[in-house]
């Protein structure tokens, strides 16, 4: 009973938001100038140095855990296509994703719920204001512009996690081991990692304003919203990743 | 001619009714005061007129033409027409507040000049005596500043009709008459009409035209200010605190 209420819920919030970005796409009303560019900024900021952190550190993992299996078999070069395919086209979406929804799924839920107990919401409502074009429209309009950047830069910093490790332990030059990385990867393998991490980012920011909209009278309130949304997002990255699984590959 | 009129409205939250079968009109030009017991349905009330709750059952009408809680046109028609101030003010935190009262000028009347908009908004930052506040923030105000620049953002487009949910709860005497002084000097000027939400009994004294009561889920009393005195409804009586004063 729940689950359906919250369901019809979800997806009418999500047509609504569609419908609004669309139509703020279109005649440019019904959101304050300069939002968009000003959630670029916020969500650039909150992201780009823990995204860069996390895929680093996590290339290097993989990386050692790795070549000491490739080493055994005398197959070291080949830690560069592992690291090239497994960055590229699963741990930077995936980890990418789950730093969204931590950094920027949270604080957005943390916003707008807490605009709905102060009643902000209802007051933009009486003035006329849409609230889910007003406050998601630039939101996902942002999310879609900083992901691509946010995924190449991550890209970037996992594969040079590689490139230490291949250095470091195994003897292999850096430019030996980015021959064999153009070699595997694809133009296709880096633009299907991008649109993955769109997927999730807009899953994260859809989520996001879901708990902040609909946040339960009377529960503890917006730090339970929160929570909540860091944990809807992140299984709906991982649901959504299986269906890329079994679409993709 | 009715400003507003409600004709057998019922409502509540989902299938729970708290208020049933109401009518009664709000006149234009005047301040219209609800008052009841706390959980007697006041907000619950308010809301519905503001087209923020769908009633259950019945109607509102606007000056003859009915309110659809469904049609977004009919709703956004109404929103046109009131300024709100909300119990907490309801103030955006991530604006000023020159940007929050300038916000339904820019929403609604986007082609106006800077000039004219910043015009005005200092127009209605004086009247509630907020000049040189401007570039605060909300959280930078205190209670009783937040409450004046929520009545500037509600006046800023000159609404027919302003709704205020207790607009002089949590403040000291002092700035709770100089806001009912306020009202009471929008209405004289600019026939402007108030639906005031209060508990306070002096702030009811000081601007209330009429009087509309709530208790047990529907209307106890619904008259002028001026008629509550010569009353012989005991409750009508204890709740303004009458009671020893009778006869
Ligand atoms: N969002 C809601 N969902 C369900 N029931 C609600 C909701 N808001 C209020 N109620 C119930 O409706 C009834 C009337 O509440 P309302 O807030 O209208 O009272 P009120 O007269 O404004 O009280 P107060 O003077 O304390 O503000 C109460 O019984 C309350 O429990
Ligand atoms: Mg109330």
């Amino acid at each position: 009973m729940k689950l359906k209420e919250d369901l019809s819920r979800f997806f009418s919030l999500l047509a609504d938001e569609i419908y609004a970005t669309g139509q703020y796409l279109r005649n440019r009303r019904g959101v304050l100038p300069g939002a968009v560019v000003q959630q670029l900024f916020v969500m650039g900021y909150k992201s780009f140095p823990i995204v860069a952190l996390i895929t680093f550190l996590v290339g290097i993992t993989i990386s050692l855990t790795s070549a000491a299996q490739l080493e055994m078999f005398g197959a070291d070069i080949y830690l560069a296509d592992l690291i090239g395919l497994a960055m590229i086209q699963e741990l930077v979406p995936l980890m990418t994703g789950i730093m969204l929804a931590g950094k920027i799924g949270a604080s957005i839920t943390a916003e707008i719920a807490t605009m709905k107990v102060m009643d902000e919401i209802d007051a933009l409502r009486t003035m006329g204001v849409v609230p889910e074009k007003f406050l998601m429209a630039p939101r996902l309009i942002a999310i879609t512009l900083v992901v691509p950047l946010l995924v190449a830069m991550a890209d970037t910093v996992g594969v040079a996690g590689g490139v230490i490790v291949a250095r470091v332990a195994l003897g292999i030059p850096p430019g030996v081991f980015l021959r064999e990385v153009f070699t595997v990867v694809t133009l296709g393998d880096f633009l299907t990692g991008i649109l993955k991490t769109l997927v999730f980012g807009w899953a994260v920011v859809v989520g996001a304003g879901f708990k902040g909209f609909f946040i339960d009278r009377g529960a503890e309130g917006v730090g339970k919203a929160t929570t909540e949304s860091v944990v809807l997002a992140i299984s709906l990255i991982i649901g959504l990743d299986c269906v890329f699984a079994f679409v993709l590959y | 001619m009715d400003h507003i009129r409600v004709v057998n409205l019922d409502v509540g939250y989902g299938d729970e009714t708290v208020l049933r079968n109401l009518n009664f009109v709000i006149p234009p030009g005047m301040i219209t005061v609800v008052v009841g017991e706390s959980g007697s349905g006041k907000s619950t009330l308010l809301k519905a007129l503001i087209g923020l709750n769908r009633p259950l059952a019945g109607q509102v009408f606007w000056g003859g033409e009915r309110i659809d809680y469904d049609s977004e046109h009919s709703l956004a028609a109404l929103y046109r027409r009131i300024g709100v101030l909300y119990q907490n003010s309801a103030l955006l935190n991530s604006l000023t507040l020159y940007e929050n009262i300038a916000l339904p000028i820019r929403i609604h009347r986007h082609s106006t000049p800077r000039s004219d908009e910043s015009a005005r908004v200092h127009e209605v930052l004086g009247m509630v005596g907020l000049r040189g506040a401007d570039g605060k923030y909300p959280f930078e105000l205190s209670g009783g500043m937040r409450k004046r620049a929520a009545l500037a953002r509600a006046m800023v487009l000159e609404p027919e009709i302003v709704f205020c949910d207790e607009p002089s709860a949590g403040l000291d005497p002092l700035t709770a008459s100089g806001l009912d002084e306020l009202l009471r000097t929008l209405q004289g000027s600019h026939g402007m009409t108030f639906v005031a939400v209060t508990h306070e009994l002096r702030s009811i004294g000081r601007i209330a035209d009429r009087v509309l009561l709530l208790q047990g889920g529907g209307i106890r009393f619904d008259g002028d200010f001026k008629d509550v005195a010569g009353s012989g409804d005991e409750y009508l009586r204890s709740f303004f605190l009458l009671k020893d004063e009778a006869p």
